[in-house]
């Protein structure tokens, strides 16, 4: 691959995602500053075990690609774990994202210490902690040259010419990290930003800008093909190999979804444990605070066509857009199922729609109401920084995976990023965040002026004029929260109009609060091949992880933040039962099931996918009980945070006699109740 | 159709190339294989049969385990290669799979007659020895032998046992698999239960009293349909509603795969069964695999990708390949049809032949074998599509009783016949029996593996036949050589897929310049061979890529300055498009 492209293309590019921060330590020192190397994690997970040794088991789940251990820690309390609604904290899927890890075992320290105190929590429900989901990328993040890359340990030919991992980097500064080489080339495209000539843009021929350097990445071209670093050791990184939208092609990824034997450990874990009803990740991941996805969901949504053939022999027109619901509706109306029904599921299956790709209106509240709760905390804890720089889910992340195929709710956090002082802005300024809180009304009040005033500001389109979003808003198609949204999310142009480089800020935090250390100065050395180059640049982990001193206060927040969130989980009760005789030993039994818990007992996205399990009801009755009326099973979709719902059945039973009722599924274990006939 | 036995041929042939065959080592051995391809062979049969041919052929076969089902059954692979032209990895592969659905059985027997012809064949005609010569074959014959050996022995229906046995709560009850269907009335097969019903929505069909017809309006029923025989064994008030597995293996390969909820019987993930591992495994394996075939049935297609229309079709260069094999393919197998499964069939989402081809640059077909004979019988009405025919489930018709009766003889049909339900009561068990339907009755198995085989053989005789040619040196002052180099393809597949080229998938094709005294100074691609133009070619250590390969019935023109003198060995090297060497003299 040609470096230079992958360097320019920020979005897709995990080295920049690797570069985002900080500390120019050597692996001693990031020990020193609370980090813990993998063997460290592992030893801290059996000393707990022994010291708990009624609440804690460990287990292995699988071995990397690189033949290392993948551990699991079972926190259960008294009593049978079996059977029990549990959670799953998930962490440092990406390898380099350490503090994840360590935030993984604090909770677990924090739920076992606390739990001599209060029970509550082991007793119900079953925590299951991986801290160590990538040990292959972590053992790499801790590495004498830092490359800020975390691959598991599977080879990988990056530039399919048949030869493995043959072109890696070199730190040929002998600085312990992989940061850059500008070369001054005439072929160049970068210029140092005017502001600050540490940091570089691209050149804007619409300025009369000249480029001035070529950038790679440290290294030689080892292999003699004409590329920098372009197949470097270590494989796939582990959270883009999950399964949904998975993005093909990219060797990076893997070579098809679940490739990798840690992301095989981990679903099949999550398989043999369809109780887990709650998935919490500590990755780079904000999914709290940005619930954007990665793929956009298809114009028209659900309107479809048919196939000729088939809408002829179904009544519908082949030229026309119909939903799914009317072309089951028609289906089922011509027999077609020959006495089945044809469900809207079996239509997108015929006609070959997609997956899921937003998150489902209905599980929007249980989100929303989270990231407010969330957005407090960060408020409380000085950490509303987080918010800005909030990252959505990837392609093949794990955490877009949770919702979209195993269908329970997840929650992924950062902890921590970069902290960006805030700009002065005038009082009166409009910003996306106050356009957010306004109404349609209040946003039209604003004149067209302002409005304008305020597009220019953010870098809007040009065909969004003020007049065309006025017109739009008054027409009711767009409202004023959602353009705010679409708005705050757009690109800043770099360096544009005086504005800062989008790195400056990380470069100034270096400067202060790292001594510098998160930036190698640009400093001449005679290339074998390129010959005289500069070598700098950010460190190649930065901003992935925190100093020492933001740490502890970033997780034990998070941590704490997470434990209140299973308050949330829903739980389900059998709140009455009576059997009414209706006289000549036939009785009219009458069962309450209630979600007793605050969220829903399943995700419209779970029922979607099918992995929510429907609440299974069924009467125990005995050989001599039979039934007059109702199923002797039932199936209840959902229960709603609070709800209740009666079922109902005629029975005709021995006076005297019991007859049990159970309600189960394996997300919200099981729950009965007996009725004597009296 | 043509009903020539070729068994009387093969057998005839025999005696007429026993002086042949006795040239070749393991002869004795190999006459006394003799297969026959008028009954089933269950995955013990198929061991045996690649046995006594490894035995017979030692040389050219190898028969290997590549991995075991869910119960422990041995998938088997046949990897026939000729040592003596050469190694393995060396030549273009070509792979044949079968019986991934575990009821579509004569992919196996189609697959296992192709091992057998080649071998049988080696030495006596032309076209088997140049097969087996300059090609590595890999045959899979059933990939899912668990439910190929239930199918065959067991009570089943023409449409199961598809999926493999790993065990799934189908109806989300918390237990996996228990509530399968029954033979009941012990025919041997799952049929259909009805129960006479006043009140029902079928009534005898006047024409044979042992079919019905819908009640119309007005009319007065006569029976209900109780679906396929089986009782409640959970007691849940459903019956055979968690039969065994209920996945599909052909929606679990690596490409485009999509959950469940998008893609029926996906699985979990891909590749989560040891079936469907074993095979991924032995296929990754086998980088030089460039053309294949993957078995199903039924309804008479040669079909290509990709199976969901998303992720757009393929690469129009390979397109124009599978296109003009496919047409070939029309004529050798009569009434099959050449389709594009989204296109033309429906949305398959995680199948097979898209891995080959979308991750792993192979030109795989795969081919529904065996037509519906009852159709066949009575010509097609204006206007009625097949495809919304096939939905409704064709209506039982006179035609298929005629079949029934007077061509089967009764060997497939079971007459209507009361038995005593659990919960039902009074029933009639009855219907038409597993092998009546998908799979050929035996007279024809015959004939689908040879024009099946024919046709496979035909793809890959199309695999790419690399070659020097129009070489010639001219020398140049300070002992340096203007090499002009032809590479060539002599067949209809290029020695790289387009797709392979435009997504980076393998190493490109290249040329290595051997010699000890001689130094690659410079390559370029001949643009005008009048005007002596070239465009430059990279090379690195007296190497250079051939980048995008040489194309199918094409050539490829190098020029290349080579300091040096004696011998010097060009080898053109592709990973899946095979090897081609000259030497030249620099003098």
């Amino acid at each position: 691959m040609n470096p230079f492209r992958r360097i320019s293309n920020v979005s897709l590019c995990l080295f920049i995602a690797g570069a985002l921060t900080a500390t120019g330590q050597t692996p001693a020192a990031k020990k020193a500053a609370g980090f813990r190397l993998p063997a460290e994690i592992t030893g801290a997970m059996n000393v707990l075990a022994g010291k708990y040794p009624a609440l804690v088991r460990m287990e292995v789940i699988g071995k990397s690609a690189g033949g290392r251990d993948i551990p699991m820690l079972r926190l259960a309390g008294a009593g049978k774990p079996e059977g029990r609604p549990a959670v799953l904290v998930a962490a440092n899927v990406e390898g380099g994202h350490v503090i994840g890890t360590e935030a993984a075992l604090r909770m677990a320290e924090k739920i076992l210490d606390g739990y001599a105190k209060d029970q509550t929590l082991l007793d119900t429900r079953t925590v299951f902690i991986a801290p160590l989901l990538n040990p292959d990328g972590m053992e790499a993040y801790f590495a004498a040259v830092r490359t800020g890359r975390f691959g598991n340990g599977r080879s990988v030919d990056e530039d399919a010419d048949g030869a493995m991992d043959e072109d890696g980097f070199e730190d040929l500064n002998k600085d312990g990290m992989i940061t850059r080489m500008r070369v001054k080339d005439p072929e160049g495209k970068w210029i140092p930003d005017p502001k600050e000539p540490r940091l570089l843009r691209l050149a804007d021929p619409k300025k009369a800008e000249k480029g001035i350097f070529k950038v790679y990445t440290e290294g030689t071209d080892n292999d003699g093909d004409g590329q920098y670093n372009e197949d470097p050791p270590g494989g796939v990184q582990l959270n883009r190999n999950y399964p949904h939208d998975f993005e093909y092609f990219v060797k990076t990824a893997g070579l098809y979804p679940v490739s990798e034997p840690e992301s095989i450990a981990l679903l099949n874990f999550m398989e043999v444990h369809p109780e887990i009803g709650l998935v919490l990740s500590f990755s780079s991941e904000n999914t709290i605070l940005n619930q954007q996805q990665t793929a956009q969901a298809k114009a028209g949504g659900d309107k479809v066509r048919v196939p000729k053939d088939l809408a002829g022999y179904i009544g519908l027109e082949a030229d026309r857009d119909y939903s799914l619901k009317e072309i089951a509706a028609a289906a089922n109306a011509a027999g077609l199922g020959g006495g089945m029904e044809i469900t809207e599921e079996m239509i997108a299956g015929f006609l070959g729609q997609g997956p899921a790709v937003q998150i489902d209106q209905a599980d929007q509240p249980m989100f929303e109401a989270a990231a407010k709760d969330y957005k407090d905390m960060l408020k409380t804890a000085k950490m509303e920084g987080l918010e800005k720089h909030a990252r959505g889910v990837g392609k093949g992340s794990f955490a877009a995976y949770v919702y979209f195929q195993y269908g329970v709710p997840v929650f992924s956090a950062d902890l921590w990023q970069v902290p960006e002082a805030k700009k002065e802005e005038p009082a009166d300024k409009i910003t996306a965040d106050k356009l957010k809180e306004m109404t349609d009304e209040q946003f039209l009040a604003l004149g067209e002026e302002k409005i304008a005033a305020f597009l220019k500001d953010v870098g809007a389109p040009p065909n969004m004029t003020a007049k065309v979003i006025m017109e739009a808003v008054k027409g009711g198609k767009l409202k004023t929260a959602q353009m705010a949204e679409m708005l705050a999310k757009m690109p800043k142009k770099p360096g544009a109009d005086g504005e800062d480089h989008p790195d400056a800020y990380k470069l100034k935090w270096s400067d202060t609060a790292l001594k510098g250390t998160g930036f190698a100065p640009w400093t001449p050395f005679k290339h074998p091949q390129l010959g005289d180059v500069e070598i700098g640049g950010f460190a190649p982990d930065f901003g992935l992880n925190p100093p020492p001193e933001e740490m502890e206060g970033a997780i034990a927040a998070h941590v704490d933040f997470y434990l209140k969130l299973m308050d949330n989980l829903p739980v389900l009760e059998i709140t009455g039962l009576k059997a009414e005789p209706l006289g000549g030993d036939t009785y009219k039994l009458t069962a309450l099931f209630s979600n007793t818990g605050k969220w829903p007992t399943s995700t419209a996205q779970g029922r979607r996918a099918r992995t929510a399990w429907p609440i299974r009801v069924s009467l125990v009755l005995d050989k001599a009980q039979t039934l007059f009326s109702g199923q002797p099973t039932v199936s209840i979709p959902l229960l709603s945070g609070g709800e209740t719902k009666k079922l109902e059945w005629t029975i005709r039973a021995a006076k005297g006699s019991n007859i049990t009722v159970r309600a189960w599924t394996p997300k919200l274990g099981t729950v009965a109740s007996t009725v004597v006939m009296n | 159709m043509n009903k020539k036995t070729f068994f009387t041929t093969i057998g005839a042939a025999m005696i007429l190339l026993t002086g042949l065959l006795g040239l070749q080592p393991g002869l004795q051995a190999a006459e006394k294989v003799t297969l026959s391809f008028d009954h089933w062979y269950d995955n013990a049969a198929i061991a045996k049969a690649l046995m006594d041919l490894q035995a017979a052929y030692p040389q050219l076969l190898a028969v290997t385990s590549i991995g075991k089902s869910v119960q422990g059954r041995d998938i088997w692979a046949a990897v026939i290669n000729n040592p003596k032209t050469g190694p393995a990895d060396r030549k273009p592969g070509y792979y044949i799979d079968g019986n991934i659905h575990g009821n579509e059985i004569q992919g196996g027997e189609v697959a296992l007659y192709t091992v057998n012809y080649l071998l049988k064949n080696y030495g006596k005609t032309e076209f088997a020895t140049r097969l087996v010569d300059r090609l590595v074959f890999y045959v899979i014959p059933t990939m899912n032998p668990d439910s190929r050996d239930f199918y065959i022995h067991q009570a089943a229906d023409p449409n199961s046992p598809r999926t493999g046995w790993f065990p799934i709560d189908d109806d989300r009850d918390g237990l996996k698999d228990e509530d399968p269907p029954e033979d009941l009335d012990g025919d041997g097969s799952i049929t259909m239960m009805r129960k006479r019903d006043p009140l029902g929505r079928w009534r005898t069909s006047p024409d044979d009293p042992r079919l019905m017809v819908p009640v119309k309006p007005g009319e007065k029923g006569e029976w209900t349909m109780l679906g396929e025989e089986g009782i409640d064994n959970d007691g849940d008030g459903l019956l055979n509603e968690d039969g065994p597995g209920s996945y599909d293996m052909n929606r679990n390969f690596g490409y485009n795969w999509q959950p469940e909820y998008v893609q029926g019987g996906a699985g979990p993930y891909p590749f989560r069964w040891p079936e469907t591992k074993a095979v991924r495994d032995f296929i990754l394996a086998h980088p030089n695999i460039l053309g294949a075939q993957s078995y199903h049935n039924f309804g008479g297609m040669i079909l290509r990708g990709p199976g969901a229309k998303n992720l757009g079709d393929y690469n129009p260069a390979d397109i124009r390949v599978f296109d003009e094999i496919a047409k070939r393919g029309e004529k050798i197998i009569p009434g099959y049809t050449y389709t594009v499964v989204y296109r033309d069939m429906y949305t398959v989402y995680g199948g097979t032949i898209d891995f080959m081809y979308a991750n792993l640059g192979i030109f795989c077909f795969s081919n529904e074998l065996d037509t519906d004979l009852v159709a066949e019988m009575s010509p097609k009405k204006e206007g009625e599509d097949e495809g919304v025919m096939a939905m409704l489930g064709r209506e039982e018709n006179l035609d298929e009783m005629i079949f029934r009766d007077n061509v089967e003889m009764g060997e497939h049909y079971t007459a209507w016949k009361s038995y005593k339900h659990p919960l039902y009561g009074d029933i009639e068990i009855g219907g038409a029996g597993k092998f009546s339907a998908r799979v050929p009755p035996l007279f024809k198995l015959a004939e689908t593996c040879h024009r099946n085989a024919a046709f496979s053989l035909y793809h890959a005789d199309q695999m790419p036949v690399a070659a020097f040619e129009a070489i010639s040196v001219k020398k140049l002052e300070g002992g340096v050589f203007q090499v002009d180099v032809h590479v060539t393809n002599a067949k209809i597949t290029p020695t790289i897929s387009a797709q392979a080229v435009s997504q980076k998938l393998h190493r490109p094709d290249r040329i290595v310049v051997g010699g000890k005294n001689a130094a690659l100074l410079a390559v370029g691609e001949i643009q005008d061979r009048f005007l002596d133009r070239t465009f430059p070619v990279k090379s690195i250590k007296n190497t250079f890529d051939v980048d995008g390969g040489v194309p199918g019935r094409g050539r490829r023109e190098f020029r290349l300055l080579v300091k040096g003198s004696g011998a010097v060995t060009l080898t053109f090297e592709s990973l899946k498009g095979g090897t081609a060497e000259k030497t030249i003299e620099l003098k």
